[in-house]
């Protein structure tokens, strides 16, 4: 207390710029949950994947066997490739559907703030369940009502053909990402003043045209943002995959998040955790380049 | 000390009579159903089997009522492997038996009960079956409870109705389901959006109706990270008759066996919708919730042509165990042969739907079983080959893929590269 007393404005110290050594104080308890909770485990979790330990038990140190398994591992690559196409085709969707509906969203329509909650529903509803629910759309209303129809490509579910079953899962993941997604590109185009469109139109351009020179240039920042957030988001993409395919047919929907938890319930701990350590080395590149990006656009 | 109450404490009210004798009252009554006090030794019990739990919570409390030096707490909810690691495992466990067991038995976590006379009554013909899964050298480190064996369930009525006898080879196989097919009746009921589903049937049955199971596991892991098209046994040589088998049957399920699931096959079959399901007793329970009238049979899925290649796919569904750990093995081994006396062992496998494992064993008493009766006497049975393969292999999702119509050579193939890779790095 007696120090904070005597530093009071006008001493050497503020001037100087020094902060408070009270101030780090606060930091503490945020850093000591931090080291423990995620720090600590993911150190365990590097040193692991350069052993044999299955979790628990006595272990021996194996160098780089497994992650020289990892690489050969024709399942394990198949992860990989799955779910970095599904996260670029999934963020492709989601940020082309969302910004129309936000363009629409945000034009001069009827019971605009009651359409805005609708489309907003998906968000409040868990990815479990949305999974679920889809789950027995895609495998029974959906071929029931191809059969009805006549329809032979659907009449058999899509979940069950290894070529496709991806289409479902990014459409049932998109379903759930454009709301968060709608409210980022509704936020960034009512932050486009008026006066811009306003004289645009005296300049007789189009509202195509000013959708492609004013609304998409000023709203980029926002673009990127939902580009690399959801990219990254879909990299780990896990409960919807459990609820409608399991990782199927066979191993061809199983993301890098599933085969990682896998490694807890079969033994395969240490195998695991090598790969849980190359997908930290991704999510660290694409961190960085997020943080480049936004810092860049925030300045400006 | 405080001079009121002491003054209070000295002079014995009608009140504090009557509550002081009320308590030791109260005590006496609780003592004849929960001792408390000291010569009582507190167990746990882990039993993890969802469906059993409220069976084994009845058998507590009947336990408790023949004597009062145990206590037992039965457990369902503990984590297992932690336990064992903060070195506080259950006194007793009575588990499945199968790959989850291996690294407890194998780093000989679990204590000898070969000199306990409940040992020594365990059929001989089971024994193989535990030492297949995970053995401790010279040690009887778990007692057999409960085997249950699967087949083919098949629905007598239609089979009544076509004419079909049961078959015994491949080609009465195959001609029973063209009879059902010209009906327009699905001989089978595949259910391939449920993994396991198909691993333990149509995966199961067809290579266990072929190989050796023992030999061709004990081979293979003595060739460890050499499995491979050039190994002595392999997945993609020794399991390729038996997944064309698999590709064949597959011909003779409904047509939307690829999106329905095990719920969907329960529903379908018990609807006299197929004339055979390929699914273990523990449908039983389920196809009655909605056909009680159900006519239902068993028999060995033929997948040769020689009757004698006929086994029946087991599994030891429950074990019991006591780790080295445990500091009250004699108050365990107690509940433990509580447990085996016949009259309760035998009532056990007999409401469940399973085989028993002793060699007094009475027969199956569900009708449902009885087919499965003459080749558990002969022990033509063999465990899974799903069960064998470590879990780290996906090979349920292998099989699906087989099922949904992938060729086999490559999904086999994979197997064996997974197989070799585990063997690198464990």
């Amino acid at each position: 207390m007696a120090v904070v007393t005597n530093a009071l404005p006008g001493g050497k110290a503020r001037v100087r710029g020094r902060v408070d050594k009270t101030y780090y104080a606060f930091l503490v308890p945020g850093l000591v949950l931090f080291t423990l909770a995620i720090t600590l485990p993911a150190l365990m979790g590097i040193f692991y994947s350069f052993t044999n330990s299955v979790g628990y038990g006595q272990f021996s140190f194996s160098g780089v066997i497994n992650y020289i398994a990892l690489f050969s591992d024709p399942t394990i690559r198949g992860a990989y490739g799955f779910t970095i196409g599904f996260a670029l085709v999934t963020v492709a969707v989601v940020n082309f559907v969302a910004f129309l509906l936000a363009i629409g969203l945000t034009a001069r329509i009827r019971a605009k703030v009651a359409l805005r909650a609708v489309f907003v529903l998906p968000m409040v509803v868990s990815g479990i369940v949305i999974a679920y629910v889809f789950n027995f759309l895609f495998s029974n209303s959906l071929p029931a009502a191809a059969g009805a129809l006549g329809f032979a490509p659907l009449e058999q579910s899509l979940l069950a053909n290894p070529d496709l079953a991806w289409v479902a899962i990014v459409i049932v993941t998109a379903w759930q990402a454009i709301p968060s997604t709608i409210l980022i590109y509704i936020a960034g185009i009512l932050a486009i003043p008026a006066d811009v469109y306003e004289a645009a139109a005296l300049d007789g351009a189009s509202a195509s045209r000013q959708l492609r020179s004013i609304t998409v240039p000023l709203t980029a920042g926002y673009i990127l943002i939902n580009v690399i957030i959801g990219f990254k988001n879909f990299l780990n993409s896990y409960d919807i995959i459990v609820g409608l395919t399991n990782g199927g047919p066979g191993t061809s929907t199983t993301s890098i998040a599933m085969s990682i938890f896998q490694g807890f319930t079969n033994g395969d701990y240490s195998y695991q955790m090598a790969n849980a350590t190359i997908f930290f080395l991704i999510a660290l590149v694409i961190a960085f380049l997020q943080l480049r990006v936004t810092r860049g656009k925030a300045s400006a | 000390m405080h001079p009121q109450r002491s003054s209070t404490a000295a002079h014995l009210s009608r009140r504090s009579f009557l509550v002081g004798a009320g308590a030791i009252g109260a005590g006496l009554a609780l003592a004849g159903c929960a001792p408390q006090g000291a010569g009582v030794t507190e167990i746990s019990f882990y039993i993890s089997k969802p469906e059993v739990i409220g069976y084994f919570d009845t058998l507590i409390a009947k336990f408790h009522k023949t004597q009062s030096t145990v206590r037992v707490i039965r457990d369902s909810t503990s984590n297992l492997s932690a336990d064992f690691v903060r070195n506080s495992p259950p006194d007793l466990g009575c588990l499945n038996y199968n790959f989850s067991m291996v690294q407890f038995v194998e780093r000989g976590a679990l204590s000898d009960l070969s000199d306990m006379p409940e040992a020594g009554r365990i059929n001989p013909d089971i024994t193989p079956l535990v030492k297949a899964t995970a053995d401790y050298p010279g040690r009887t480190s778990v007692i057999p409870y409960s085997l249950t064996a699967a087949s083919v369930l098949y629905n007598k009525d239609l089979f009544a109705k076509y004419g079909v006898a049961i078959p015994t080879t491949w080609d009465e196989l195959a001609a029973a389901a063209a009879t059902f097919m010209a009906a327009g009746i699905s001989p089978f009921f595949n259910t391939y959006k449920d993994t396991w589903t198909v691993a333990q049937g149509l995966f199961d049955y067809t290579v266990g109706g072929m190989i050796d199971i023992p030999s061709f596991f004990a081979k293979l892991r003595s060739e460890g990270t050499s499995v491979g098209s050039s190994s002595r046994v392999s997945f993609q040589k020794d399991f390729e008759a038996a997944m064309a088998r698999v590709s064949q049957l597959t011909s003779y399920a409904n047509k939307d066996a690829a999106s329905r699931g095990y719920g969907d096959g329960n529903l379908a079959f018990a609807q006299g919708k197929s004339a055979m399901y390929l699914q273990g007793p523990w449908a039983l329970g389920e196809l009655a919730k909605t056909n009680k009238a159900l006519n239902i049979g068993t028999f060995p899925l033929p997948v040769t042509n020689d009757p004698a290649d006929l086994k029946v796919r087991v599994n030891v569904d429950l074990a019991l165990w006591i780790p080295e750990a445990s500091t009250k093995k004699a108050a365990a081994r107690s509940f433990l042969s509580y447990l085996m006396r016949p009259e309760i062992h035998n009532a056990y496998n007999a409401d469940n739907n399973a085989f028993g494992t002793t060699k007094d064993a009475p027969p199956a008493a569900n009708p449902a079983l009885a087919g499965m009766q003459k080749y558990y006497d002969d022990a033509a049975f063999y465990l899974g080959a799903s069960q064998l393969i470590p879990s780290a292999i996906p090979v349920a999702n292998y099989a699906q893929s087989i099922a949904l119509g992938a060729r086999p050579g490559p999904v086999l193939e994979q197997l064996d590269g997974d197989w070799s890779r585990l063997a690198l790095r464990s």
